[in-house]
C-alpha cells in the first residue's frame, strides 16, 4: 500500500532535471520506438479486464446466460445498473450501505486512536515508553491468522457475530503500523509551539486537540484513506463475521451473489460485474482525490520501511 | 527507524535516572500519567485484541475442541498431525511456496521492467503510469471475479493464446494450469511495485548515468551496474513485502478454485480457514496459524540475511 503514491517524487524529480536535460540527453533515458511498443502492448494488457468487466456489465440477461461476451462492449443495456439492485433477489442497496458504515466507522475508530496514542508516543514522557514502543513494532510481524481463531471465539462469547462490530471495534484500539506513522509525523513538528501552549495553561490534553491535531491531518487523512480501502475491500473478515445477507457488505455480497441457490442456472454475471464495478470506482476516486497525502504517508512509512 | 531505535533506550535512561532519585516531580508524574492515559487505546487492544489471544492461540493449538464441547488437551499432537499425517496440509504448503516462488519474483521483474521503461524520456508517461498501476486500486473480490471471466475456456486469455497458436487450457479447473492462473491474477497487480520502483529510479544521481556513458557502458550494462544497485533497497522491501502477503494468499483462492480441483490449488490460509470455519478443528487450525507464522518468520529472516549481500546503501545506515 505505500506504493500508492510515488507520482508526486516522480513529478518532482522531472521537474529538477529539466534544465539539466537541455545539453544533452543521456543514452540511459533514450526512448526508443521499442520502449512505446512495449509500454502500449503492456497498458492494454492491463487494461483488457477492465474492458471486460465493462463489457459484461453491458451485456444482456441472454448473452450473460450463454457466456457469450466479448471483450468489446456490442450490447449496452444501461440498465442493468438499476437492475441490480432489484434483480438479483439480494439486498444490493443493503450490501452497499453496509460498506459504507463499516469502513467510515473503521477509518474514524484508526484516525481517533491512532493520532492520541501517535502524539503520547511522539511527545509525552514517561518510564516505560521506550519498551513499549520496542513492543508496538514488535507486534507488526505477527500475522493476523495467529489471533483469527481466539478473537473469533471472543466476538462469539460477547454474542458479536453477525454484527458489524467485529469489524468495526478493533479498529477503535488502533493498530501498530498506524501509531508508527503518527508518531514519525508528530515527532518532525517542532516542539516549540507545544510547550508555549503549555506555558498559556493548555493540559496535555489541550495541546493534542488545538495544537497537535491540527497539524497532523495529512497523515490523518492518509490512514483514514488506508483503512477506508482496507476495510472496503476485506473478504475474510466479514466471511468470517456475517452470515446474514442484510448485514453483509458488498465484498462479501458480491460473492453471495455468484453462488446461486439452482444448480442449473448460471449467476447473473452481467449484474456481477456491475457490482464490481460498483465496488471498484470509490477505491479509485479515493485514491484520485488522495494521492498526495498518500505521497505524505509513503513517506513517513514507506520509506522508512525500505532503510 | 534508526531515529526510533536511538530514541528508546534514551527513554530507558530517563526513566532509570528517575528512579535513582526516587521521587519523580509532581510535573513528571502527571506527564507519565497522560501518557498512559493516551495510550491505554492501543494498550487494551494489544492485551485484548494481541497478546491475550496470542497466549489463547498457543493454548488451543495444543487442545482438540470444537468450541462447543470443553477442550481436550492433546499436546503437540496437532502439529505432528499435520506435519507426518495430513497430506493436505503438505500439499497447501507446497502450492504456497509454488505460488510465493513464482509470483514473486515475477510481480518484482515485470515491476522492475516497467519502472526502467518508464524512466526514459517518454512521452504520456503519466498515462502509461496510471493504466499500469489502476489495476492495484481494484479489491481483491472484484478482481476475482473479473480474473473469472479472462481465465474462463472461451476468454479473452485463451483468445489470444489461440493467436498464436495455443489452445489454452481449461485455467480454473484444470490440475496443472490451477496455480499459474493464480499467478496470472497476482502480475496483474505488478503496477504496485512499478510505481514504487519508478520513484527510487527517479531519486538516482545522473551523474552516475554520465560517467558510465563517458566509460563506454552500453544500456543493458548502465541498468546493471547503475539503476540496478541503486534501487535494490526498494526491490528488497517489495520481497519482503510480497513473500509476507504471497504465504498469506486466501480471498483469491476461495473465490476463484476453493482449492480444487483435487486440493491443486489447495494453500495454507484458506486450509486453516477451512478447517477452522467449517470443521470446527480449532485446535487443528490454530497449529496450522503457528506453523504458517513460522515459515513467514523463517523466509524473512532468510531474506534478511542474504540482503547484506545484495543490497546496496548509499551510506551506512546509522
Amino acid at each position: 500500500m505505500t506504493g500508492l503514491a510515488s507520482q508526486a517524487p516522480a513529478r518532482a524529480g522531472a521537474r529538477r532535471k529539466r534544465p539539466e536535460r537541455e545539453p544533452r540527453l543521456l543514452s540511459a533515458f533514450k526512448a526508443s520506438p521499442a520502449t512505446y511498443a512495449v509500454l502500449l502492448v503492456v497498458s492494454a494488457v492491463f487494461f483488457v479486464p477492465f474492458i471486460l468487466m465493462v463489457s459484461i456489465s453491458l451485456s444482456s440477461d441472454l448473452t450473460s446466460s450463454q457466456n457469450a461476451f466479448t471483450v468489446i462492449p456490442t450490447e449496452f443495456e444501461w440498465r442493468n445498473f438499476t437492475e441490480v439492485f432489484t434483480a438479483t433477489g439480494l439486498p444490493v442497496g443493503r450490501f452497499v450501505l453496509n460498506s459504507v458504515l463499516i469502513a467510515t466507522l473503521s477509518a474514524v475508530g484508526q484516525v481517533l486512536s491512532s493520532s492520541l496514542v501517535g502524539y503520547a508516543f511522539a511527545r509525552l514522557r514517561a518510564p516505560g515508553k521506550g519498551v513499549m514502543f520496542m513492543i508496538v513494532l514488535a507486534t507488526m510481524m505477527i500475522p493476523a491468522q495467529i489471533t483469527m481463531i481466539p478473537q473469533f471465539l471472543l466476538f462469539k462469547e460477547l454474542g458479536w457475530v453477525n454484527t458489524y462490530l467485529p469489524l468495526i471495534v478493533p479498529n477503535f484500539f488502533t493498530n501498530a503500523f498506524n501509531v508508527f506513522l503518527v508518531r514519525q509525523f508528530v515527532s518532525r513538528i517542532s516542539g516549540e509551539l507545544d510547550e508555549a501552549a503549555q506555558m498559556d495553561g493548555l493540559g496535555y490534553f489541550g495541546v493534542y486537540r488545538r495544537i497537535i491535531l491540527p497539524m497532523m491531518w495529512p497523515i490523518l487523512t492518509a490512514i483514514a484513506i488506508f483503512t477506508l480501502t482496507h476495510a472496503w475491500g476485506d473478504f475474510m473478515g466479514p466471511l468470517i463475521y456475517l452470515n446474514s445477507e442484510e448485514s453483509m457488505p458488498l465484498a462479501l455480497g458480491l460473492q453471495y451473489m455468484t453462488g446461486t441457490s439452482n444448480e442449473m442456472q448460471l449467476p447473473p454475471w452481467n449484474l456481477v460485474m456491475v457490482g464490481s464495478i460498483i465496488l471498484t470506482l470509490p477505491m479509485i476516486a479515493i485514491y484520485y482525490l488522495g494521492q498526495k497525502y498518500l505521497y505524505e504517508m509513503n513517506l513517513q512509512g514507506g520509506s522508512a520501511g525500505v532503510k | 527507524m534508526s531515529k526510533t531505535i536511538d530514541e528508546a533506550p534514551g527513554a530507558v535512561r530517563d526513566a532509570r535516572r528517575a528512579g535513582r532519585r526516587r521521587t519523580m516531580s509532581s510535573r513528571s508524574r502527571k506527564e507519565a500519567f497522560y501518557f498512559w492515559l493516551f495510550i491505554s487505546p492501543w494498550l487494551i487492544g494489544f492485551v485484548g485484541f494481541l497478546l491475550g489471544p496470542m497466549i489463547a492461540s498457543i493454548y488451543i493449538s495444543l487442545t482438540e475442541w470444537d468450541s462447543f464441547t470443553p477442550p481436550e488437551w492433546v499436546g503437540l499432537d496437532n502439529y505432528a498431525k499435520a506435519l507426518t499425517e495430513d497430506p493436505v496440509f503438505w500439499k497447501a504448503l507446497g502450492n504456497t511456496f509454488y505460488y510465493a516462488a513464482i509470483s514473486v519474483p515475477l510481480g518484482l521483474a515485470i515491476g522492475v521492467w516497467l519502472a526502467n521503461l518508464l524512466n526514459k524520456r517518454v512521452r504520456g508517461r503519466k498515462l502509461f503510469r496510471t493504466f499500469i498501476y489502476l489495476p492495484t486500486l481494484v479489491p481483491l473480490v472484484a478482481t476475482a471475479m473479473v480474473f473469472k471471466m479472462v481465465l474462463a475456456p472461451s476468454g479473452p486469455l485463451n483468445e489470444a493464446l489461440s493467436w498464436i497458436g495455443i489452445d489454452g487450457p481449461n485455467w480454473l479447473l484444470d490440475p496443472t494450469w490451477v496455480k499459474p492462473a493464480l499467478i496470472v491474477l497476482s502480475a496483474w497487480g505488478a503496477g504496485g511495485a512499478t510505481v514504487l520502483l519508478l520513484s527510487a529510479m527517479n531519486g538516482i544521481p545522473r551523474e552516475l548515468y554520465e560517467a558510465a556513458e563517458i566509460d563506454g557502458a552500453g544500456a543493458w550494462r548502465q541498468f546493471w551496474s547503475v539503476t540496478f544497485p541503486q534501487i535494490t533497497p526498494v526491490i528488497f522491501f517489495n520481497l519482503i513485502m510480497g513473500l509476507i502477503g504471497s504465504f498469506q494468499i486466501f480471498s483469491q483462492v476461495y473465490i476463484l478454485t476453493a482449492g480444487g480441483p483435487d486440493n491443486a490449488s489447495q494453500m495454507v490460509v484458506p486450509l486453516l480457514f477451512r478447517e477452522a470455519f467449517s470443521f470446527y478443528h480449532f485446535g487443528y487450525a490454530s497449529a496450522v496459524a503457528w506453523l504458517l507464522f513460522v515459515v513467514i518468520m523463517a523466509f524473512t529472516l532468510i531474506a534478511f540475511r542474504t540482503s547484506r549481500s545484495w543490497v546496496f546503501y548509499e551510506q551506512e545506515v546509522k
